[in-house]
């Protein structure tokens, strides 16, 4: 690829990118949000034409229009969100678009499938709805689906995000045995562990520009944290939790899922006053429903008590009011709304707690206020406070939601992948931010899915597993290995 | 927080060339019939007096769907709810004494409208029932029952139609003016107050705050501490109460009795000046004058042999014009996300 630029209106995604990747390599393309990976990467498989740039295969110059184009010269992409419809079963899922024959032959389509699964290591029941499919195994499936059209060009992206390590570890193992009948596999991360470990040649971007692309051997990772982000970082070192009197406890909480499973099984903890707890996992292993339990959204069986109430005879807004603060998982459809102002949406949720009350209203002056500390937390990009929460990016909406949680004296704060979208730099603010204030005098307990990221910044782990809460021991506190493995179930 | 924008004055624009254009292919001469409007229905008292009562249930009906809306139910039930306003308010003014025959007569219209709703908002909040479906079927059990019971139980024997009595003069709302042809019954002032406390509720109350994250979003007001279910039930009925007191207004002020098939389609011209008011309730004051104005346009027209249709058409083009302005800027906002 070469001369790449990308426009999208104002913006300049891509700056003159120059790519080149040896056939038979796993090549990472690291940088933060924003960078501009996905994009080139997308353009390369033809969802996004470039404004300039051209691109050669093989020594032949292509052009794809659109990723059917790209799939038919072998070049196809697996997304951070999968591409698989639930409804679906697996066999159904890994031929649509790509089917054999007008009218298909079940049993013959199976066993290719099987034979391509095989010869991959995978193992799938091509009948299940791909819906129970955890989330490696559909990501399993996404990869047999570009092998299904001969793809001789892999890119996927962020792929190790939903994975546990030990599995991650073995996707890695499986792309290597891929390059080694031919293939081609680009990989966007941000994850410098995975670069370092599996890679052959690493490519940075910063800003929609190429800032580097060396063979792996000759960078380290600090080097590779530097390129991406353009500053040198410097390691704080975090101040010392002293754990001082409960604020939240619970008890032998019991959550049912949307399908009525136990979601969560019995699990108990404690949170104290001055102590960031993080809960470690692979997603949809019931982090979400105690979330919403704690929350008020769902019911649960067990005991929760914050500050000596019970939660189970308060209300959300009660809780709320208790300081109690979520920081939701899913910043669209549970956090803010869209098409409101900043300050609109930083009252939200906190706009019944008397600072905020005056007579039948909201405290025009408090509010301003309000938005005002939110927006000054963390180095936020806006034009004007009253603009609409739709005009800032993903990484400043992050920022905003994050900053609410921290306002108005909470006492413990759920923080569900808070720094979901956020750049290293400001994600590392984040958490600074929540162990400052947790060391004021508060709690907080974060769910996230990347565990270097927990085992970096947090005071004690806990492990959710199929439901089940495990703590960490202290002597395992900084084992990645043994934390890996009780996040599967394993004995550490 | 602009009560009249440029969008707004490109649509009466908009609507005055659609009012030449129809009127050419109904085979008028455009001049001539507005001509017509300007004389009868525009600059004389009686043209006036027309256009206010007409105003007075479209202002009410109009906050009724307006607030609804903000929550994010669409009030097609109105009507019905307007229709059974209206009844209990007749019943209650032509069986109780004076003085407190009208405060107990618009008590009841806000209670029967209120009652007629109530059961909207419990079936979406939990049965997922939608509010379209429902008050459909509402408004024609409100229309069918009250046409049964006025043709039966509350038929004025001295009647041919059906029709109860006229209600006494003591009940009647006064007129705070009448000068000739010219009377402006206390009504439309009660209207044009419920228009303002409709702004000040939606716009300026935590509960509005409230309401509108609702509407906005159910998922997140659920997060944010909002009892979703509550505030659906609570906004629903006070919108069925809003058309339950346009019903007993109309009774009180204007009809002084009620008759079966009494609404000639308020609650569906409603919803238009609910959408053309845009995101401010005062816009209600605006979209409601517009409507019942065209509605006394088309009115006298259709005494020069200009079919009443053409208001149909006026009101629908309108809308439809009006719709197409306000996703286009909201199709437009979305696309740099």
């Amino acid at each position: 690829m070469r001369g790449i630029t990308k426009v999208f209106g104002p913006v300049v995604a891509l700056d003159q990118v120059d790519l080149t990747v040896e056939s038979g390599h796993i090549h990472a393309i690291v940088g933060e949000n924003g960078a501009g990976k996905t994009t080139l990467m997308r353009v390369l498989y033809g969802a996004h034409p470039a404004n300039e740039g051209s691109i050669e295969l093989n020594g032949q110059p292509v052009s794809f229009r659109n990723p059917e184009q790209a799939i038919r010269a072998g070049v196809g992409m697996v997304s951070q969100h999968y591409a698989i419809i639930p409804e679906l079963t697996c066999l159904q899922n890994l031929l649509l678009g790509a089917e054999p024959s007008l009218i298909i032959n079940q049993q013959d389509a199976k066993s290719r499938a099987t034979d391509l699964a095989t010869q991959m290591g995978f193992q799938f029941n091509w009948d299940q709805q791909t819906s129970e499919l955890s989330p490696g195994q559909a990501q399993k499936l996404e990869i047999l689906k570009l092998l299904w059209r001969n793809a001789k060009i892999l890119i996927l992206d962020e792929p190790t995000a939903m994975l546990a390590p030990e599995d991650a570890d073995l996707l890695y193992a499986k792309l290597h045995e891929l390059t080694q009948t031919g293939a081609t596999v680009l990989v966007v991360t941000h994850r410098l562990p995975d670069v370092m470990e599996h890679c052959d040649r690493v490519t940075v971007l910063r800003g929609g520009k190429l800032i580097t692309s060396i063979p792996v051997s000759q960078t380290n990772p600090s080097q590779l944290a530097e390129q991406m982000i353009g500053v040198s970082v410097t390691h704080h070192t975090l101040t010392e939790s002293h754990p001082g009197a409960p604020i939240l406890t619970a008890e032998n909480l019991t959550i049912l899922g949307d399908k009525g499973q136990q979601a969560v099984k019995s699990a108990s903890f404690i949170l104290h006053q001055g102590e960031l707890v993080g809960i470690a996992g692979v997603d949809g292993n019931g982090q979400r429903e105690l979330f919403h339990a704690l929350m008020g959204l769902k019911p649960f069986q067990g005991t929760a008590v914050l500050d000596g109430q019970n939660l189970r005879d308060l209300s959300t807004q009660q809780r709320i009011v208790s300081g109690l603060r979520l920081v939701a998982e899913d910043r669209h459809h549970e956090a803010v709304i869209e098409s409101w102002s900043i300050v609109e949406n930083t009252s939200l949720g906190l706009h019944r707690l008397p600072n905020l009350k005056k007579g039948l209203g909201i405290n025009r002056d408090s509010q301003l206020a309000l938005a005002t500390a939110a927006t000054e937390q963390f180095p936020t990009k806006f034009d004007n406070i009253r603009q609409s929460f739709r005009g800032l990016s993903g990484g400043n909406q992050q920022k905003v939601v994050v900053a609410r949680a921290l306002q108005e004296n909470p006492r413990a704060i759920l923080a569900f992948q808070p720094t979901r979208g956020i750049d290293l730099y400001v994600a590392d603010l984040v958490y600074r931010e929540l162990i400052e204030a947790t060391r004021r005098g508060i709690t907080a307990l974060v769910v996230s899915f990347d565990l270097d990221e927990i085992m970096t910044y947090c005071d004690r782990i806990l492990v959710m597993n199929h439901g089940i809460l495990t703590e960490v021991p202290p002597e395992l506190r900084h084992d990645r290995q043994a934390i890996g493995r009780m996040m599967v179930g394993a004995t550490p | 927080m602009k009560l009249l924008g440029w969008r707004q004055i490109l649509l009466a624009l908009a609507g005055f060339g659609l009012i030449v254009a129809a009127l050419l292919i109904a085979g008028a001469v455009p001049a001539e019939a507005i001509q017509t409007v300007v004389e009868r229905a525009l600059t004389r008292p009686a043209g006036w007096r027309n256009i206010i009562k007409e105003a007075t249930p479209l202002l009410l009906l109009g906050c009724s769907v307006f607030i609804a809306l903000k929550v994010g139910l669409f009030n097609i039930g109105a009507d019905g709810q307007f229709v059974i306003g209206a009844v209990c308010s007749a019943v209650v003014a032509l069986n109780v004494p004076a003085p407190i025959n009208i405060p107990l007569a618009i008590l009841a219209g806000i209670v029967g409208g209120c009652l007629w709703a109530y059961p909207v908002g419990l079936i979406k909040a939990y049965r997922g029932g939608h509010e379209v479906i429902t008050t459909i079927m509402l408004n024609n059990i409100a229309g069918f029952l009250t046409f049964y019971l006025v043709s039966g139980a509350l038929k004025d024997p001295n009647s041919q139609q059906p029709s109860t009595a006229y209600i006494s003069d003591l009940s009647k709302l006064p007129n705070i003016i009448e000068s000739g042809p010219l009377r402006i019954n206390i009504a439309i002032i009660i209207a044009f107050f419920v228009v303002i406390a409709t702004w000040f509720f939606l716009k300026k109350t935590t509960v509005g705050y409230e309401i509108a994250a609702t509407g906005e979003n159910p998922n997140v007001a659920k997060f944010s501490g909002i009892n979703v279910n509550r505030i659906m039930i609570r906004t629903m009925t006070a919108s069925g109460g809003i058309a339950g007191l346009a019903g007993a207004l109309q009774v009180l002020a204007y009809e002084h009795r009620f008759y079966g098939n009494f609404s000639p389609g308020y609650g569906f011209d409603a919803l238009g000046v609910a959408l053309l008011a845009g995101g401010n309730p005062l816009g209600i004051l605006a979209s409601g004058t517009l409507f019942a104005t065209i509605a006394e346009s088309t009115n006298v027209l259709s005494r020069t042999g200009v079919p009443k249709g053409l208001s149909f058409i006026l009101l629908g083009v309108l809308v439809i014009v009006f719709a197409a302005f306000r996703y286009r800027k909201e199709a437009n906002r979305g696309s740099d996300s």
